[in-house]
Formats: C-alpha cells, structure tokens, sequence
C-alpha cells in the first residue's frame, strides 16, 4: 500500500506527542524544589520546570527530524 | 446561558448565511477577476488554462457577516478575537497576493494577527495536554504568538493542488468542533461554523478542476482562524494532531532547505511533470522534501489522484485527533487514570 509508510509515519509523530503530554503532565508537572525553604523555591521550581518542557519540545523536534531523514533515505533515495 | 434549542438555530442561521454567501458571491467574484485579468495559470493541466485569484475576499465577506449576525446573537467577545485575527491574516495574504513579499514577510507578519486574541484576554491559562492540563500563563503568551504564523503558514504551504486546502479544513475541523465542544464551551463551536460551512461552499468552486484558487489571502484565513478557534476553544493539541500531514509538509520543507523562502524562490523543483501531465518525484537530492513528495516516491500519480491521498491522510490524522479527545474525555471525566 503507497501510503502505509506515510500512515506509520502520522501514527509515530502521534505517539511522540503523546509521550511528550504524558511527561509534562506527570514528570516534569508535579515537580517541585525545595533550595531555600521560601516563596523563592516557587519561582526556581517554575523557572525549572518552563526549561524542561522548553528542553522536551526541543528534543520532540530533534527526534522528528531524525525520524523525517531516515524515512526519507528510505522512501526517496531507494527508490 | 444559551439552551440547545438557541444552540441549534444559531448553528443553522450562522452555518447558512456563510455557506449562502460564499456559494452565490463567488460565480459573480470569479467573473469579475476573470474580467480585471486577475489569472494565474494551473500549470499541472493540459494547456496550462488560467484561473482567477484570490477566493480570499469572499470566503472572508462570508465569514465576517455571519460572525456579526453571532455577535449580535450571543454577544462573546470571542467572537470579535477570532474575527480581528482572521481579518489581520486576510490582509497580509492580500498584500501578498498583490505584491510577492520576501519569504520573512508572512510568519513575521502573523505574529501581528496573534495580538487581539491577547489584548482582548479571551484565551485561557491553562494548556489542555490531553492527560491533564498545565498552567502556563507566561509560556502560553509564546505560544499563542507562534501558532498563528506556525498554522497560517502551514495551510499556505500544503494548497499546492486543486481543492487541498479547503478540502484539507473540512475534513480537520470535525476534530477540531468535537474537542472545542467538550473542551470549551458552545460559543466557540458557533464561532467555527461560518469556518466550516464558507469552506463547504468554497469546495464547490476551488475543487479539481479549480474554478477560482484561494491564493494568499484566502489560505491565511483559513490557517489563522483555525489556529485561532484551537486556542480559544482550548484544543491546541487536538488541532495539532489533526493538521499533522499539513505539520509534517511544512517540518519536511524548512528542514530540507534549512531557512523560510518562499516555494517559488525553490530553484529546484520536489516534483516534475510527466508528458502525460501525470506529477513524478524529483530524482534530485537537493530537491526540498514535501509532503507530495513522499506521496509520489513509489512512482507518478495524477493530480487529482494525489489530492485524494492528501484528503486520506487528513482523514487518518483527523481520527487520531478524535482517539485523543476520548482520552482527554476519560481522563477528564475520572474514567481512566494513570
């Protein structure tokens, strides 16, 4: 079928969307610091978790750009 | 509040003026860009035949007034968020399709039909992630101002053949409906109709073999207040997932040439036309990748058979999307938990 590995492709990009939902939600979400016992901590510990989730996405796009160079070697180049 | 009766003939009124409008005004708008000599050429047909553009103006005369109708109706200041983005999309896709601008010029400008949807406050705080949602005031702001130009451009980039854009929002906006009904409230799936039902009648005229193409203005819109209904309904990601294979088309195509130009400033070509006018992928390694590229990579199709793969492809991920509502659903609804 022409459009299977394309299908595979959409289904993938879905997963890792969902991957990343599920690390923000339950990973980096509930996280909290306790450095210096105040308020101060409240701030650090959202200054930390806006840098993970900003990191995560980073590595989301990385990986689809991965994922795009090899599915095309092997939808383009062979062919 | 609003009962489902009034719900109902809000729908009907505001789905009918837009779909009346769009259906009627474009025959007498395509005669008149026909006789201003306002023709492009469809170069993926025998005799390369010329075709007037851009739809932009009606869909958006369509838009506009049954947006106001609503106004009038229910009175949410949503209503006016959306319409200014829409409004503020439309015009830089007509300067465009007056004037070819740089490649910087559509993403930059975007970022300026992002704005009412901010001053007027009528997006939330919270980010739906589909197994819960996060609290992001700041980080929210951001990302309202890069999903307008991200969605806008996307539309732009994936309406190559006959149909596709308009085909491609009909089809993802049912997700789109679905989750900002269960997500948000009822004023914002009222304010989706005129959306839906201007595309169903744009379809008519825009589908192969193209009467009228939307050019700049008309797929600006169309990306914009899409974008635009995802935020203030709370589906961000629910759209996402349904506009992938568009998301994919655009990633494929600025990763390949590695900075945002226009498709016409691409020297090399990702498809060729065969001599039976039938599209083949470029053999050329430093031809962009698309979307229709990789449709095309196991041998040449037709046009239209390439716009139906197109259309199977926004259904599959329009599917996904909907997968993703049930989820966000039972997850909302204390039926599943992790």
């Amino acid at each position: 079928m022409r459009l299977f590995g394309l299908f595979m492709l959409i289904f993938i990009m879905w997963i890792m969307i969902m991957t990343v939902s599920y690390f923000l939600v339950f990973i980096i979400g509930p996280l909290h610091i306790n450095v210096f016992y105040n308020t101060t901590d409240r701030l650090i510990s959202s200054i930390i978790k806006a840098s993970l989730a900003i990191g995560l996405v980073i590595v989301l796009i990385l990986l689809l750009g991965l994922l795009k160079t090899k599915y095309l070697q092997k939808a383009l180049l062979k062919n | 509040m609003i009962y489902p009766l009034d719900i109902t003939i809000y729908g009907i009124i505001v789905s009918a003026i837009s779909f009346l409008i769009v259906f009627f005004i474009t025959p007498p708008f395509i005669e008149y860009l026909t006789k201003k000599g306002r023709v492009v050429l469809d170069y993926h047909k025998p005799g390369k035949p010329k075709v007037p553009r851009p739809a932009g103006p009606v869909l958006l005369m369509g838009i506009v007034i049954s947006e106001i109708i609503l106004y009038f109706l229910i009175s949410d200041v949503k209503i006016i968020s959306v319409l200014l983005t829409t409004i503020i999309a439309f015009i830089i896709g007509y300067i465009d399709d007056l004037k070819t601008m740089p490649g910087w010029f559509k993403p930059a400008a975007l970022i300026l039909a992002a704005v009412p949807i901010i001053v007027l406050g009528t997006h939330g705080n919270y980010l739906n992630l589909i197994f819960d949602s996060a609290f992001i005031p700041i980080l929210y702001i951001l990302l309202i101002l890069s999903i307008i130009p991200i969605v806008g451009n996307t539309i732009n980039s994936i309406d190559v053949f006959n149909g596709v854009a308009t085909g491609f929002i009909i089809i993802t906006m049912i997700p789109l409906l679905v989750g900002v009904i269960l997500f948000s409230n009822t004023d914002v799936f009222l304010i989706g109709l005129p959306l839906l039902f201007g595309c169903i009648a744009m379809y008519q005229y825009h589908k192969y073999p193209s009467k009228i193409f939307l050019g700049d203005s008309g797929t600006l819109l169309l990306g914009s207040m899409y974008a635009a209904l995802s935020i203030v309904g709370n589906s961000e990601i629910i759209g996402v997932i349904a506009l992938l294979p568009a998301v994919m088309n655009s990633f494929l195509f600025l990763s390949s040439v590695k900075k945002i130009v226009e498709h016409r400033q691409v020297k090399t070509r990702p498809v060729t036309i065969c001599d039976d006018f039938r599209l083949m992928a470029s053999k050329d390694n430093s031809a962009p990748a698309t979307l229709v590229r990789l449709i095309l990579a196991r041998g040449p199709l037709s046009e239209q058979e390439i716009i139906t793969r197109i259309f199977i492809l926004a259904a599959f991920s329009s599917l996904l999307a909907i997968i993703s509502i049930a989820i966000q659903y039972a997850f909302m609804m204390g039926k599943l938990s992790l």
